[in-house]
This record gives C-alpha cells, sequence and structure tokens, in this order.
C-alpha cells in the first residue's frame, strides 16, 4: 500500500486501521512548502489492503500498485479479497478439517497440525515461516506438507522446507504450513515446535485436527494431557452433513 | 484455513459465539456446488444470525443479503454468525432433515457444540479442531482484554490501535460503543465478528482503559 505524495495531507486518520501497527512515517513535499505526507513502509506493511477497504483517507491518497513478484505473495496472503489460485481456496489455507466429512482428509490415526505464523497483529517474513517448517522437516517425522497450502507452493524444496530465496525477505499478515502426521508422531511434532518457538521474533498458533471415533475419547486428548498442554475449550468442528460421505470404518452406515 | 479457531475469551463469553461454515469440497462436490451453498445461506439467514457473509464479496455491515447470495459461485465458503445456542439448535435440526449437500462446520465451545449436535438430533462431532494457543514471542501481543475482541476477526484485520481509538473516541462522546462495533463488523470482511459479543467485550474494556494520545 502506498500513500499519493501529491494527494496526501497526513491526517494520520488511516493510522489505526492497519493491522501491523504505527508503520507510517512523515515525510515534507519537495515541491509544496509547508506540505506533510505520510510514507508507508514498505518493509513492514503486507499490503492487506485494510486501509483502503476502510474507506476512511479523506483526500483518497491510499492506493495499492500492482506488486510484481515476488512482493505480489504479500497481498496474496494477507487480503482476505484475494485467492490463492493454487489452492483453489479462497483465503491464506486450504479446506483442511472442513470436508473431511466427504474427502476423508484426516483418517482415524492421522492427525492434521497447522502452524500460523504473525497472527494477530503481529505478522511474519517468509524466513520465519521456513525456520519452522524446515525444524519440522529435519526431524523427519512423517510430517506431510498439504500440497496445495501456499506456502507449500513457495517451496523450492518440500523435502526439507525450504523456500524459494526470492520470497524469504516478504512478509505476511499470517502465512499458515499446513500438514500432517501420524498420532503417534505428535508429541515429537509438537516438541519441535515447542523449541523452535524460542528462535523466533513472531507469534504463531498451533492447531491440531483429529477424526472423532464414533466412540470412546478424542484421541488427541490423551497427548495433550500427558503432555501438560493447553488446549482451546473453543474448536472447529465438521458436523459430518456433507454428502457424499466418506466411509472411514467398514462397518460404517 | 483456522480463521474462526483461534478465538480468545473466557467460557461464558465464547458460550454463545458460534460461527457456522458452508464449505463445498475441490474435487468431490465444489462443481454445481452455488445452489446448495445458496440454500445453505439461506437456511442460516433464516435462522438470525448476528453477521453472514463471504470473504470475497463481504458481509451484512458492507454489503447486503441478496449481493452476498447473488454473488455465490461454485466453490465459495460463507460463513455466518450466531449469538445464541437455541438458533443453533433450530438451524442443525433443519440442516439434519433439508441437508445442502456441502459441509458444515461449527466453531465454538466444543462440549457446547456437541450439546447443541444431540438436541438436534445429531450424532457425535465428526472431526475436530482444537487450538494450542500462540507461541513464539507472545509479549509483543496486545493485552488479553484487547485480543479477545481482535480474535474475532481471523484474518486479523481488525487493528489493536483502532480498538483503542474507539476506546478514547467512545470516552470522549464521539462514538457510542454500538457505532464502534459494527464499523468493526466491517472491517471482518468474512462476517465472523459477532457484533452482540463485542458490544459486550467493549462494555467490559472501556473501564481498563483511559487512552489519552495513540501516536
Amino acid at each position: 500500500m502506498k500513500a499519493d505524495k501529491d494527494k496526501c495531507i497526513a491526517c494520520k486518520r488511516c493510522f489505526p486501521y492497519c493491522p501491523m501497527g504505527r508503520i507510517q512515517t512523515f515525510a515534507r513535499h519537495d515541491k509544496i512548502p509547508g506540505r506533510i505526507y505520510i510514507e508507508i513502509e514498505q518493509d513492514a506493511c503486507t499490503d492487506c489492503g485494510m486501509c483502503l477497504r476502510a474507506k476512511i483517507c479523506p483526500v483518497n491518497a491510499l492506493y495499492q500498485p500492482e506488486e510484481p513478484w515476488p512482493r505480489e505473495v504479500r497481498g496474496v496472503l494477507s487480503n482476505p479479497m484475494i485467492e490463492f489460485l493454487g489452492s483453489q481456496t479462497p483465503g491464506r489455507g486450504t479446506e483442511e478439517m472442513k470436508t473431511n466429512d466427504v474427502k476423508g482428509t484426516f483418517l482415524p490415526g492421522e492427525v492434521g497440525v497447522g502452524i500460523e505464523l504473525g497472527r494477530p497483529g503481529i505478522g511474519a517474513y517468509f524466513r520465519d515461516v521456513e525456520t519452522v517448517a524446515m525444524a519440522l522437516m529435519k526431524a523427519n517425522l512423517g510430517y506431510q506438507m498439504a500440497a496445495e497450502n501456499p506456502v507449500t507452493h513457495f517451496m523450492s524444496d518440500k523435502k526439507t522446507g525450504k523456500l524459494r530465496d526470492d520470497v524469504v525477505n516478504e512478509k505476511a499478515t499470517s502465512a499458515i504450513i499446513e500438514g500432517k502426521c501420524k498420532l503417534e508422531k505428535l508429541p515429537q511434532v509438537l516438541k519441535i515446535l515447542q523449541e523452535v518457538a524460542k528462535k523466533l521474533d513472531t507469534v504463531f498458533t498451533v492447531e491440531v485436527i483429529t477424526k472423532v471415533p464414533p466412540e470412546g475419547e478424542v484421541p488427541i486428548l490423551p497427548v495433550f494431557k500427558k503432555m501438560g498442554m493447553w488446549h482451546s475449550i473453543n474448536s472447529k468442528n465438521n458436523m459430518g452433513l456433507g454428502e457424499p460421505h466418506f466411509k472411514f470404518y467398514e462397518d460404517e452406515k | 484455513m483456522t480463521h474462526s479457531l483461534h478465538r480468545r475469551g473466557t467460557r461464558e463469553s465464547l458460550s454463545n459465539d458460534f460461527v457456522v461454515l458452508g464449505c463445498p469440497a475441490t474435487g468431490v462436490n465444489k462443481k454445481g456446488s452455488a445452489p446448495k451453498t445458496q440454500k445453505f445461506l439461506s437456511i442460516c439467514y433464516k435462522h438470525g444470525p448476528i453477521n453472514l457473509g463471504d470473504m470475497k464479496t463481504g458481509n451484512i455491515y458492507n454489503t447486503t443479503m441478496d449481493d452476498i447470495l447473488k454473488r455465490v459461485t461454485d466453490g465459495t465458503i460463507v460463513e455466518c454468525t450466531f449469538d445464541n445456542r437455541e438458533k443453533i439448535v433450530s438451524l442443525l435440526k433443519e440442516l439434519k432433515e433439508d441437508r445442502p449437500g456441502i459441509s458444515v462446520i461449527i466453531s465454538g465451545v466444543t462440549d457446547v457444540v456437541q450439546q447443541c449436535m444431540t438436541e438436534a438430533g445429531l450424532g457425535r462431532i465428526h472431526s475436530l479442531e482444537y487450538s494450542l494457543g500462540t507461541w513464539g514471542n507472545t509479549s509483543r501481543l496486545p493485552d488479553f482484554e484487547i485480543l479477545q475482541t481482535v480474535t474475532m476477526c481471523g484474518h486479523a484485520m481488525i487493528a489493536s490501535d483502532l480498538v483503542r481509538k474507539m476506546v478514547r473516541d467512545v470516552k470522549r462522546g464521539r462514538r457510542t460503543i454500538e457505532e464502534c462495533c459494527l464499523e468493526m463488523a466491517e472491517c471482518c470482511s468474512c462476517g465472523n465478528y459477532n457484533v452482540t459479543r463485542g458490544i459486550q467485550l467493549f462494555k467490559e474494556l472501556l473501564p481498563l482503559y483511559s487512552v489519552h494520545s495513540l501516536y
């Protein structure tokens, strides 16, 4: 996002709308005496478009230029109005468990593990994303990246989790690593994430997906309990109403 | 996409906070899904959501229901936010009898969602996703009271500075709490912002903050 210096009057009305915080500086116009305008720090801006959508600028100075590669990845991941065509899903992730009832993405004995970096309100550079992805893959725990996820798409080596060199210094409001592994590997995956969390200057949320069996305990809960790990009281829950229904068990109706 | 998962709050606050999503599946039922998604949206609308939208079109606070319905295409994911459990039970009863065919997902307090399903005659939750919280340099996060509000927008489009500015505006008599919450609903284009909960959280936030200068 940029502010047109010939229009901007430095009224500051757009400042509080920025999810990245105060990333604007003041500058003096070189041709109009006494005229001050704002400059948006381009490295900190994720091109999410929130300030523009807020329609707060009284002089229409804000504009989003068409960005070339690799900067265009900022908008793709940060602006909710833009769809990443590689995933064919609106948003910055995949369908993950939302369609598990018809696709069988996560079978009994498997868990989905998602790591979303940068949210809320801090943002993440792709070099941070790479640090997490490479730590996960280096541990050789059978963590399988979701192929249709945008972050996976930006990897130059999906086996090591290495991202393309030209995107690592780009920044997004948030970027999600999505994948799955066997349930028995979940404690080790979470330990890896605990270790890598100490190395980052940003934040990440961790989410774990499981198929709920028709009877008995939700399989991931004993793992959390054993590890003394906090989990939310709220969850995202698939109702199983999608059609055609994926058959998870032999005796399933 | 996990944008309705990481809502922060107490059990009391989250117990009347539900995001219902309708999602077609790529490669399975996405082709030709637009009428199914429109039907799902219309059913949800009948049960009185506090917010409703689609991230690529916007929500009912920045466009109209007709516009949202009209712009549904194959693959559109729609989201409806509800502010009480009775509405969820009646919605699930209808969806059980008149299945739209696409996947239906509800974000909410797990045991409350399960109770609603049981009351509606549905079985157990099919699959679920838990949040394990926020890790890393959490000292950079805003206070929990502000986090409760900003995490209602899963795309993190409600800036913590905006909440602080609104606190200042309300304290200076420039705007009402309701006006502030409606503007926050506009920022969250998917329609995940629960206006009823937002107003309650804002009331709780006001005595805690005194914002004289932001910049």
